[in-house]
């Protein structure tokens, strides 16, 4: 099992009083899964996600990621965890302004150690189709391209699971089609990931579908009907 | 692996060249005025020294004063005040030729001359100017360190047989005599006609201080002739043995006393003073100067510290959603620790050596100006100047460089992701 969380809860303190967002939430994922996430807005999905990616911590539970038991890691070994074995995909695409798109893609390589890093930036920079734009700068690309970036940067380290938080929540349908047609080529050539969305049409690009509210997951299916994005971002059933 | 982070700092630097070169200007501003000042108090010190050196190292200064008790009883404060700057009504008459001669024969003394001084007007076919004279026998040419331009020193004949001859001060022969040979040329000064038999060379100094515009005559011709004295204002002797100067001093003032039957040193209506001593009067205003430095330095440095400050914390606030964004893509608080401290450190160099050079390049032409003044201005960029500008300038970019940024990288990524 790639991700298995247990009885994870987590409550925001404001002024000594509790909000809890998630409440004991159990899931489990396999390796080379495509789930996508939904719920209305305020239901919790983002706080999962980021609890998952090691870029916040529950207030109560376990969470096995590897089989390795994570709970008690130090901060720098979730940063490790973050580098080398988890992606991330934001909304707002978050690159580093003025800068090119190779080296926003060469980003985390920055904080990796003890490997050869060579060429993997370029590598994942030719995985979204962006091989012609490598030297432009962020400001000089559209939001779709931006977004493709944002996938080659979290694809650099070849990771054990990429996180998409709405990918496609900033940009027109037609490069959202693209941006899931690539992770959906990268599902198919075996990349595990987690997708948070709160739109039917793009949650059916993945296999799994899991609904949340008020904190708690209500439902976990598959998708029968799964949707399929070309290159050129058209979708078809 | 601290590589990647310099290398990632550099990128920074460069992709962000408008937040650089602010950040880097404040301490540019703040370490090049700290240079400047240290820079300017210096070449004013030297020019101090110049002077005071000028009238020839080892030299002993006399003058007359009103005795503190005569005062005292006079206007019923203790204080003593110098004749020879005419703050008071009460003249001393009683330094005279004979005092010089008896110093000069004292043993550690090398030679000593007398000095009066007056104010007349001094014209030249037409042109005519308000100078000072200074009278003074030819001893003086052994002990005072300014040379002629052209022509010679007045002689001990001149000088006893009161010759109406004159040495001119460099500025004054300028402007009486133009393009002009002033050489043999007959001078008038008040209602006597004098021969110029030497222009000095340029001395430099201001104000009262320059000898550029005095006319030099023989003691005599200007007591008799101009003044219709006996005294003197000034003497000047010049020391052997400068180990001894103490003594030396205690021994002229002996001898002061006993021509002027004085047995009170209370009562003394002379003032002596060795040219270290004289250095030390002045060294008091010196150190007040160097006070009102140090404190424009420091303003400066607070102007420049605050500059920084401001820059680096908005800088850093700006940069926090950056910083989440490290931390989410794997950076430790410890490589976000390196990377802004390294950033400071590297700015700071920058800004510090650019300031250095701006100060120095600036107080150079503070020293430029005061020599055109004539001033005898040394340019100096002090050692001190520059370690006190570059160690504040670096500290204040450190500390509001990374004090900032420790508290960025303590956040959770998310925190700090969500701050932008
Ligand atoms: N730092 C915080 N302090 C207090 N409450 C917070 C904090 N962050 C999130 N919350 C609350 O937690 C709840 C869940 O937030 P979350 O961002 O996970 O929702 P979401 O499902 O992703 O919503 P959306 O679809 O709008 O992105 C919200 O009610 C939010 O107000
Ligand atoms: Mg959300």
């Amino acid at each position: 099992m790639l991700i298995k969380l247990e009885n994870i809860t987590k409550e925001y303190h404001n002024d000594d009083i509790a909000t809890p967002v998630l409440k004991n939430i159990n899931l489990s994922v396999r390796e080379g899964e495509f789930l996508a996430i939904m719920g209305p807005s305020g239901s919790g999905k983002s706080t999962l996600m980021h609890i998952m990616g090691f870029l916040d911590r529950p207030t109560a539970g376990e969470y096995f990621f590897e089989g390795e038991n994570t709970t008690n890691f130090t901060d720098d070994e979730l940063a490790r965890i973050r580098n080398e074995r988890v992606g991330f995909v934001f909304q707002s695409f978050n690159l580093l302004p003025r800068t090119t798109v190779l080296n926003n893609v060469k980003l985390p390589l920055v904080y990796t150690h003890g490997k050869n890093i060579h060429g993997l930036a370029e590598k994942a920079i030719a995985a979204v189709g962006l091989g012609h734009r490598a030297d432009y700068f962020t400001n000089q690309i559209s939001g779709g391209e931006k977004q493709r970036v944002a996938i080659a940067r979290a694809l650099v380290n070849t990771p054990s699971v990429i996180f998409a938080d709405e990918p496609t929540g900033n940009l027109d349908s037609k490069s959202g089609g693209a941006v899931m047609h690539i992770l959906q080529e990268l599902h198919r050539q075996g990349h595990t990931i987690i997708l948070v969305t709160h739109e039917m049409d793009t949650a059916e690009h993945a296999e799994r579908l899991i609904k949340i509210k008020d904190g708690m997951i209500m439902d976990d299916q598959p998708i029968t009907a799964r949707r399929i994005a070309e290159p050129d971002g058209a979708i078809n059933k | 692996m601290k590589l990647k982070i310099l290398q990632q700092v550099f990128q920074g630097l460069g992709n962000n060249k408008v937040r650089t070169l602010l950040t880097t200007l404040g301490i540019i501003i703040g370490s090049a005025m700290v240079i400047l000042v240290f820079s300017a108090g210096a070449g004013f010190k030297s020019y101090i020294e110049a002077e005071i050196d000028s009238y020839g190292s080892n030299a002993v200064f006399i003058e007359t004063r009103v005795p503190p008790t005569t005062q005292a009883l006079a206007n019923g404060v203790s204080e003593s005040i110098n004749t020879s700057t005419g703050t008071t009504a009460v003249a001393i008459t009683s330094l005279k030729t004979r005092d010089v001669a008896d110093i000069k024969r004292w043993p550690n003394v090398a030679d000593a001359y007398g000095i009066v001084i007056g104010q007349k007007a001094a014209a030249y076919k037409g042109v005519k100017k308000n100078i000072m004279f200074w009278g003074s026998d030819p001893g003086r040419f052994q002990i005072d360190k300014g040379e002629l331009a052209s022509g010679r020193f007045y002689t001990e004949r001149e000088e006893l047989g009161l010759s109406q001859v004159a040495i001119l001060g460099y500025e004054l022969a300028r402007d009486l005599f133009g393009e002009e040979d002033p050489i043999n040329k007959i001078i008038r000064v008040g209602d006597l006609n004098f021969t110029v038999v030497g222009v000095y060379e340029e001395r430099g100094g201001f104000g009262p201080h320059s000898t550029d515009n005095v006319v030099f005559i023989p003691l005599r011709t200007a007591q008799k002739k101009i003044l219709g004295i006996d005294h003197l204002v000034t003497v000047i002797a010049q020391i052997e043995e400068s180990d001894a100067a103490e003594a030396t001093v205690e021994d002229i003032r002996a001898i002061l006393r006993r021509n002027h039957n004085i047995d009170d040193p209370k009562k003394d209506d002379f003032l002596v003073q060795t040219s270290a001593q004289a250095l030390n009067t002045l060294g008091a205003v010196l150190a007040g100067i160097n006070f009102l430095l140090i404190a424009v330095a420091a303003i400066s440095l607070l102007v420049g510290g605050v500059g920084i400050m401001n820059i680096m914390y908005v800088a850093v606030t700006e940069r926090i959603g950056e910083i989440g964004l490290k931390k989410a893509l794997g950076a430790k608080r410890s490589d976000i620790l390196s990377e802004f401290l390294l950033e400071a450190v590297l700015l700071t160099l920058l800004g510090g050596v650019a300031g250095i050079l701006s100060g120095a390049a600036m107080a150079f032409l503070v020293s430029k100006i005061a020599a055109s003044y004539g001033l005898a201005w040394d340019y100096i960029v002090p050692l001190y100047g520059i370690i006190i500008s570059v160690s504040i300038s670096a500290l204040i970019g450190i500390v509001f460089g990374v004090f900032p940024a420790r508290n960025a990288a303590k956040l959770d990524p998310i925190q700090a992701l969500n701050k932008e």
